[in-house]
This record gives structure tokens, C-alpha cells and sequence, in this order.
């Protein structure tokens, strides 16, 4: 009894810390302006102004940076779903020269970030004249080696006699990988997928690398700008941004958040 | 006929294999020797490279007492976050590893920060830890602290990112944590408790040793994630005050796009990707031994 109840004084003492600054965030969010610097903190937004979301919506072109990442993730994350299939397909169900270094060349890429890359990766797309395009955002991640790795362990898992009896019945090659491979590993697929989302909705730094134009910026390269602007000044304005920046992964992950801890269990890649 | 057709089934795989690595050949191998190239030459115009340079890029690099500071704030910062937030992930995994209600919620509520984009955690910390207004600043004084300067002061600011870093990526740390400890034989931490050995012997003697695979891949990710800390920096303090924050990837970027030596910056790159590389071996040697 004693045990337990320490256990959640613990935990819920620990959330002080986690969740104040969300509750700060959400708070500042709705203050008027001039109840945002104020001698003692106002705790609660006694009057909500609810201007502030529209307010800061329209401060920088928001609605072509939600559209842009919406694009841009949408397009990643398909694409990785597709390459890393076939490959997986490739790697767990083939027997063929080279698998075994290709597939740690696959695993290789893994210690390899774009954060390392990105000098010569920028020349590259630079000399193509591909700088500030949809395909500058995508290409580098058009292929996933974690997705690869994760789904060929799940393709791994599927036993033998099941695809001998798929291929009496006529079903062989993609069909194989279509009707049975990837039915089989849905939760696996959904997994990858909402990590791969996150990753790449809320990713900064490449972004940053490759527009500098706001026709193709995404919302977090939008939201850093305004952060460089609104710094010292309207805190509830670039508050409430952050928060419809943020809230689009913080739904997905409440909604779906057994697949997420799922993804976590089997892998660990960070969103 | 039927020959072709099995020429056709032994190239299935490799064609299967190719669109993933030709995107891996472009974006991530490549540029590896690519990057090696640019760091030998002299910048070009636009994106042609210069005269040969030999090694004078590296000898800039390493005769500059700023990339031995910046390499000393950018080890001062991994090995003080990584750990710091192993320790408390793995802390709350084991408060959270009981069958007790409401678990749930709480392990979906420190797992909220690892799905925010670091923009969003950037612009509240900037908030938070602002010295006019700033929360932080107000709670310490709440308990009889005079207020701190987090990120304009040189001794601060470093310390100010360990401490966001560590409440963005803890959640996380946790999980992989949670399931390590839940995929542990039972039988043999039973077989302690009937013995009625007590929980920090416990902990110390059979669940941190039997964890130590879950450890050792925490660690891997957490170390290559943490080198590539680039967001905040860029977000919160450009590298200052004075340099005091400026890491490796934030000084190859100041190098490669404000600076426009991009040699350097390729050299830079390079020197980082060796010392993921050695850090990775001295890792996998530590818990192989």
C-alpha cells in the first residue's frame, strides 16, 4: 500500500516538471498581450483571447507551409512504404549473390545522417538547380534503411510453408508480397509509418538547407522564422503557432498510441 | 523461352533492391567521398570544385583553438545529456513497469515531448527560461532564488540545452526501457524476491546486468542522435553566447552557408562522421568485452 502510493507520488511529482511547460504553452497561448509579461504570472487566462490562433496564422503564410509539409511528408513516407517493401521483400525472401552485404550496406546507412551529408548533398542538388523544389525535400528520403531492416524482420517472420502454400494456389512474386507479406505486417507497416511521419512533419534541418523561398518552405522552418522574429515581443502569438505546428503529431499520437510505443518496442528510431 | 524466364526470376531481387539503393548510393554513400573530394579542393564557382589543396583544409581546421573548443562543447553536451536522460528513462520505466492503474496515461504523457517538432520545444523553452518574464526564472524565485541567466551567459547556456534536450528525448529513452524490462525472464527475478534480496540489490545485481542489450542500444541511438544536436542551437542561441553553445554540425553549417568555406565545412563533416565512427567502436568494444 505504502509501495504504491510512493510509486504515483513519484510519477505524478515528476509530471510537474514534463507537463508545466505544456500548460504554459497552451496558457501564454490565450493571454492578451498585455497580460503576458506580468509582475506575478496570471495562472489562468481569465479572458481567453481566442484572436491569437487567427492572429498568429496569418503572420506568415502558414496555410502554404501546412499545405507544403503536408505534401512533403505525405510523399516521403509513401515512398519509403513502397522502396523499403521491395526491398524487404528482396532481403528476407530470396535467396541471391550478395544479400548479406547488401543487406549491411542497408544497415550501414543507418549511422550515416543527413546531418553529416548535407554539405555534399546541397552541391548536389544545387548544380541539378534543384534547390527550393518539392523533389529537394523528398529525394534524400525516398528510401528508408530503418523502414528496410524493420519490415524485412517482419517478412523474415513469416514461415515458409505459408508461402509454399501461397504459391499452389498461384500466388507468387508481388502478389505474394501484396496479399500475404504485408496483410501480415500491418502493424509493423502502421508502426513505421506514424514513426515516419513524425519524423519527417517535425524535421527542421533539411528543410532549412534546401528553401529559402516560402513557395516551398515547410511549418517547421515557417514556425523557426517566426521564432527569429517574435523573440521579446508577442510570446502569445508565436505560442499559440507553436501550438498548431505541434498539434497535428500530438493528436496522431494519442490516437494511435499503441502503435507508437509498438514502433518503439521493436526498433527505436526517434520521432 | 523458359531460360529467359529464369534469367527473369534470379534479377527479381535486384530489382527489388534497386530504387532503395540508388536513393542510399545518392544521398548517403556518395556524398561520403564527396564530401572528401570538397574538403581537398578549393571552393569553385558555383558548384564546381577548385584547385587541389591537399590536406590544408583539415590543417585549418585542426590549427583553429575554436573546432578543439566547439569538439570539447559538442562531447561536454552528448556525454552529459545522454546519460542524464538514460538514467531518468530508465527511472521511470521501472516506476512504470507495475501493474497499477492509470500506468497508461502516464507513460503516454512523458512520451508527449519525443512527438514535438524542436521548433515548437525551441520557441517554449525560449519562453520559459526568457530573463524578462521567463517562468523559470519566476518559480526560483518562488523558493528564494535569484533569477539565472540561462542562455545569455556563457557558463549557463550549454547546461539550459542539456536540460530541454533531456525533457525532449527522456519519453523516449523510457519506452525502449519499459520494454527491455518487460521482456525479462520473470522467473529469475521471482527467484530473487523469494530469496529476499533487497530491490536496489536487485536492481543492481540482476535487472541492470539482464538489461544491459536494451542499455547498449539506448546508447547507440541516444549517442548518434545526440553528435547531430544541431535544432536548438540553431533555434535558441546561434552558437552563442560567444561560441559558448556552438556545436559540430552548427559550426560546419556556419562554415558552409554563412561563411561560404564549404571545404571546411566538408572537412568538418568528415572529422564528424570518424568520430561517430570511433565512439560507435568504443561502444560495441565496451559491452562486447
Amino acid at each position: 500500500m505504502m509501495r504504491r502510493f510512493a510509486t504515483y507520488a513519484v510519477l505524478v511529482a515528476g509530471l510537474f516538471p514534463l507537463l508545466l511547460p505544456f500548460y504554459w504553452m497552451a496558457v501564454t497561448s490565450l493571454k492578451a498581450k498585455r497580460d503576458v509579461f506580468t509582475a506575478t504570472p496570471q495562472w489562468l487566462p481569465l479572458h481567453p483571447a481566442w484572436d491569437n490562433y487567427p492572429l498568429a496564422w496569418s503572420a506568415e503564410p502558414f496555410g502554404r507551409f501546412f499545405f507544403n509539409s503536408i505534401v512533403v511528408t505525405t510523399l516521403i513516407v509513401a515512398s519509403q512504404l513502397v522502396l523499403a517493401s521491395l526491398a524487404a521483400f528482396a532481403l528476407a525472401r530470396f535467396e541471391f549473390r550478395g544479400r548479406r552485404a547488401i543487406f549491411w550496406l542497408v544497415v550501414a546507412a543507418l549511422i550515416v545522417p543527413v546531418q553529416i551529408t548535407f554539405v555534399a548533398n546541397f552541391m548536389t542538388l544545387a548544380r541539378f538547380g534543384l534547390l527550393n523544389s518539392y523533389l529537394a525535400l523528398v529525394a534524400p528520403y525516398a528510401a528508408s534503411a530503418f523502414g528496410t531492416f524493420l519490415l524485412r524482420q517482419a517478412f523474415a517472420a513469416v514461415p515458409r510453408q505459408l508461402e509454399d502454400a501461397a504459391r499452389l494456389d498461384g500466388c507468387s512474386g508481388l502478389a505474394f508480397l501484396w496479399h500475404v507479406l504485408l496483410p501480415l505486417s500491418r502493424p509493423t507497416l502502421i508502426a513505421f509509418a506514424l514513426v515516419a511521419v513524425v519524423a519527417h512533419w517535425n524535421d527542421y534541418f533539411w528543410p532549412l538547407i534546401v528553401t529559402n523561398n516560402n513557395a516551398v518552405r515547410t511549418l517547421p522552418i515557417g514556425l523557426g522564422m517566426f521564432v527569429g522574429q517574435e523573440v521579446t515581443t508577442d510570446w502569445n502569438l508565436l505560442m499559440a503557432a507553436s501550438i498548431f505546428v505541434s498539434a497535428p503529431m500530438l493528436l496522431l499520437f494519442f490516437l494511435m498510441q499503441r502503435y507508437f510505443v509498438r514502433a518503439r518496442l521493436h526498433t527505436g528510431i526517434r520521432g | 523461352m523458359r531460360l529467359q524466364s529464369d534469367r527473369l526470376a534470379a534479377a527479381r531481387p535486384y530489382l527489388y533492391l534497386t530504387p532503395t539503393l540508388l536513393v542510399l548510393a545518392t544521398f548517403t554513400y556518395l556524398p561520403i567521398a564527396r564530401l572528401a573530394e570538397m574538403s581537398l579542393h578549393a571552393p569553385g564557382t558555383g558548384a564546381s570544385l577548385g584547385p587541389w589543396i591537399g590536406l590544408s583544409a583539415y590543417q585549418k581546421l585542426f590549427s583553429n583553438p575554436l573546432f578543439w573548443r566547439i569538439l570539447g562543447q559538442t562531447f561536454a553536451y552528448v556525454f552529459a545529456s545522454v546519460p542524464i536522460a538514460m538514467a531518468l528513462g530508465l527511472g521511470l520505466a521501472l516506476l512504470l513497469d507495475q501493474p497499477l492503474r492509470g500506468l497508461g496515461l502516464l507513460r503516454a504523457l512523458y512520451y508527449a515531448p519525443v512527438v514535438m517538432p524542436t521548433v515548437a520545444v525551441a520557441a517554449l523553452a525560449l519562453w520559459m527560461f526568457n530573463p524578462n518574464g521567463g517562468l523559470v526564472d519566476y518559480l526560483l524565485h518562488l523558493v528564494g532564488i535569484a533569477p539565472i541567466p540561462w542562455l545569455v551567459d556563457t557558463t549557463w547556456a550549454l547546461p539550459t540545452l542539456i536540460v530541454i534536450a533531456v525533457w525532449k528525448n527522456v519519453g523516449y529513452y523510457m519506452v525502449i526501457y519499459l520494454a527491455g524490462l518487460q521482456a525479462l525472464p520473470q522467473a529469475v527475478l521471482d527467484a530473487a524476491r523469494l530469496d529476499g534480496a533487497r530491490p536496489l540489490v536487485r536492481f543492481f545485481t540482476i535487472t541492470l546486468p539482464l538489461l544491459r542489450p536494451t542499455t547498449f542500444f539506448i546508447g547507440v541511438v541516444a549517442l548518434i542522435g545526440s553528435f547531430q544536436v544541431f535544432d536548438f542551437v540553431n533555434l535558441m542561441t546561434q552558437g552563442g553566447p560567444s561560441n559558448a553553445t556552438n556545436v559540430l554540425v552548427y559550426f560546419a553549417y556556419q562554415n558552409g552557408f554563412a561563411y561560404m568555406q564549404l571545404g571546411l565545412a566538408a572537412a568538418l563533416s568528415l572529422v564528424m562522421f570518424a568520430l561517430v565512427l570511433a565512439i560507435l567502436g568504443l561502444v560495441a568494444w565496451t559491452f562486447n568485452r
